[in-house]
């Protein structure tokens, strides 16, 4: 109770650092018109970002074979991605020679079922695809009996395609007083992955990571919190539209 | 200009790290890891919210060859966001991000001498608001050089050493042109205006340290390959480009009681033999001459202090001001006229903190800060010089 009380008021403190007066000059429509113009000028990226939330970057627990995981925040509420990853380690540390590293390989996708409704009701679209898939492999190894490093390579892709037709009125469908167009694009990267573990508690691991588009440099920090079923993380993406997404994923790990 | 003196005085930082980098007796090979990662909202007093984060990831590797040879590699990735920024460096939105990696050979002389020669490369990327590609930025760069470190060990027991490095630099900015030269040749097919902010850059810095408290004299030549002097008659004579930086740094990092500071200040001479001419508009028939119009001398303060309340919980405060005078600039009033004061800019910051120590290697900081920045050039049609600000984030930090 005296801890949560201390966080509490911890946490209070931290409220009062942020001048509450300072949001009164905010102008948050012309905020969100930027955010709506860098999303139609690269909607790829912006879906993008949600779907390395999803992406398991992760090395497997020590003595795990495999895992399976499912992003639920921001990825299937709100965005419906219905998605499935999974792991599957191909040799535990130190298992072939002393000092070699745990290898898991890593792949997973998903699919926008908002895309598919839509499809399916609108008088507009005539064809939605939203998704992707991943697939990559993870070097771990313990430099401290407290500490892992690891090391990846991931290759993503994304396909959003999104094509319109005329109403009953012969209309297409109009944004900001423009005619839409169909929209075909889609991203492709391959990525390097470097990160850290260390445990914040029983069973509990924390994390930092970067991944890194060689192609794209598209790049995004990622710090995870996770134990036996769940991961909380807060992924960073300094150059996307919505900078820091709140991530909560559940999996099992066998 | 400024990104180049900030980019050589990382170098500096980054020597400081790698030599912090220390083998285990009992391992072939010592990891090295070190991440942080900020992420704040930007509040400023003129304009609209904004965002911006700093990303800092160092990877590392030392081998123990022998008792005496050891080898080190580290790769360095770096990204800074959108945030405010001192008068005269950068706009808010200009972002950078960089990809370093260095090798260093190390051999003990004797027990208390070591020499440390390395070689390094860097890639940098710049942005800006336009939100161009990342290999289109105008201020690219990419740089190669060597460096040579010698360290001499006055005290083991209270960790006392000295270091005397020189470094090199080859830079090159690929992107690099001047637009309004190339409006005016246009006819030329002769590529003119490429280039003009390649360099070379050489440092010298004498460095010592003990007990937890460091200090420093450093002195950095740049010498550019083609840019040239303007003169007073407003045309490039044959005079080519070079600036000189010396500085002088201090601090410690102590604890007392509850209480921990790692207060730093430093202070800088800058020179340039580059002249100015200011045109008030383009096509100005009657531009005015400003001669040695980049000198100036700085002096930072930080004065961080962490109130440790308990082993895990702290509260932290910060001051930190920065003074820039130039020697022979005038400010400007509001109508871009010279005025008789010579330029002063400042610019102080006041954070609160708290932190938390996730456990021995990791922690996590929340922020919030107040900025003033003043000064009394009041022409402010391209660069904000006189505003406040708001900002408050989160920081994370793990090392290895």
């Amino acid at each position: 109770m005296e801890k949560n009380m201390k966080r509490l008021i911890l946490i209070f403190l931290a409220l009062f650092l942020v001048k509450s007066p300072a949001f009164a000059s905010v102008d948050w429509e012309s905020k969100g018109m930027q955010i709506v113009g860098e999303i139609i000028a690269n909607p790829a990226g912006f879906f993008y970002d949600f779907q390395q939330d999803l992406e398991g970057t992760t090395p497997l627990p020590p003595g795990k074979r495999f895992g399976i995981q499912t992003g639920l925040f921001p990825t299937t509420i709100p965005m419906t991605y219905t998605n499935v990853s999974a792991k599957v380690r191909l040799h535990g540390e130190g298992r072939i020679a002393p000092g070699v590293p745990q290898l898991d390989l890593i792949g997973g996708y998903w699919d926008m079922l908002a895309a598919k409704m839509a499809t399916k009701d609108s008088e507009t679209v005539d064809k939605a695809k939203f998704g992707g898939y991943y697939v990559g492999g993870i070097l771990s190894t313990s430099v401290s009996p407290r500490v892992r490093t690891f090391w990846g390579y991931k290759h993503s892709v994304l396909k959003a395609k999104l094509d319109f037709k005329p109403d009953a009125q012969g209309q297409l469908p109009q944004f900001m007083g423009t005619d839409l167009n169909d929209i075909d694009t889609g991203f492709k990267d391959d990525f390097f992955i470097a990160g850290i573990e260390t445990p914040k508690g029983i069973g509990k691991l924390w994390s930092i990571q970067l991944n890194y588009g060689l192609k794209t440099q598209v790049f995004s920090s990622k710090v995870s919190w996770y134990g036996k079923y769940f991961e909380l993380g807060l992924n960073i993406y300094p150059e996307g539209v919505l900078v820091v997404h709140p991530v909560w994923n559940f999996h099992l790990n066998f | 200009m400024k990104k180049l003196i900030l980019s050589a005085l990382l170098t500096a930082g980054l020597a400081g790290r790698l030599c912090a980098a220390a083998a285990e007796d009992s391992k072939i090979f010592t990891p090295f890891f070190d991440m942080t990662l900020s992420e704040a909202a930007f509040l400023p007093s003129e304009g609209n919210i904004f965002s911006g984060g700093n990303i800092n990831t160092q990877v590392g590797l030392l081998s123990k060859i022998t008792q005496k040879d050891q080898l080190f590699a580290l790769y360095n990735f770096n990204y800074t966001g959108q945030g405010f920024t001192p008068q005269d460096s950068k706009q808010f939105t200009d972002r950078s991000m960089s990809h370093g990696f260095n090798f260093e050979y190390r051999r003990l002389i004797n027990d208390r001498i070591r020499v440390r020669p390395g070689i390094g490369f860097n890639r940098g990327y710049s942005r800006t608001g336009a939100n161009e590609a990342w290999k289109n930025g105008l201020y690219n760069m990419n740089s190669a050089g060597a460096q040579l470190a010698a360290d001499y060990t006055f005290d083991e027991e209270k960790n006392g050493y000295v270091t005397l490095q020189y470094l090199y630099r080859s830079v090159e900015f690929p992107n690099y042109t001047d637009l309004l030269r190339e409006f005016q040749n246009a006819g030329n097919s002769a590529e003119t205006s490429g280039g003009l902010q390649d360099q070379t850059m050489g440092q010298i810095s004498l460095r010592p340290s003990w007990n937890k408290f460091f200090g420093g004299l450093t002195y950095t030549v740049q010498n550019y390959k083609n840019q040239k002097v303007v003169a007073n008659t407003g045309v490039y004579g044959t005079t080519k480009q070079k600036d000189t930086d010396t500085a002088l740094d201090f601090g410690f990092h102590h604890r007392l009681w509850i209480l921990e500071m790692y207060p730093m200040v430093s202070y800088t001479i800058h020179t340039s033999n580059q002249n100015f001419m200011k045109y008030k508009f383009l096509g100005d028939s009657s531009p005015q001459f400003a001669a040695d119009y980049y000198n100036f001398k700085e002096m930072n303060l930080s004065v961080p202090v962490d109130l440790n309340i308990t082993s895990k919980w702290a509260i932290g405060g910060a001051l930190s001001l920065q003074r820039r005078a130039y020697d022979k600039r005038y400010a400007r009033n509001a109508d871009n006229d010279f005025i008789s004061a010579k330029q002063v800019n400042t610019m102080s910051t006041l954070t609160g903190s708290i932190r938390k120590r996730i456990n021995e290697v990791a922690m996590v900081r929340l922020f919030g800060s107040f900025i003033v920045a003043g000064s009394n050039n009041k022409f402010e049609r391209y660069m904000p010089y006189n505003y406040t600000g708001n900002s408050f984030g989160i920081a994370y930090q793990l090392s290895y």
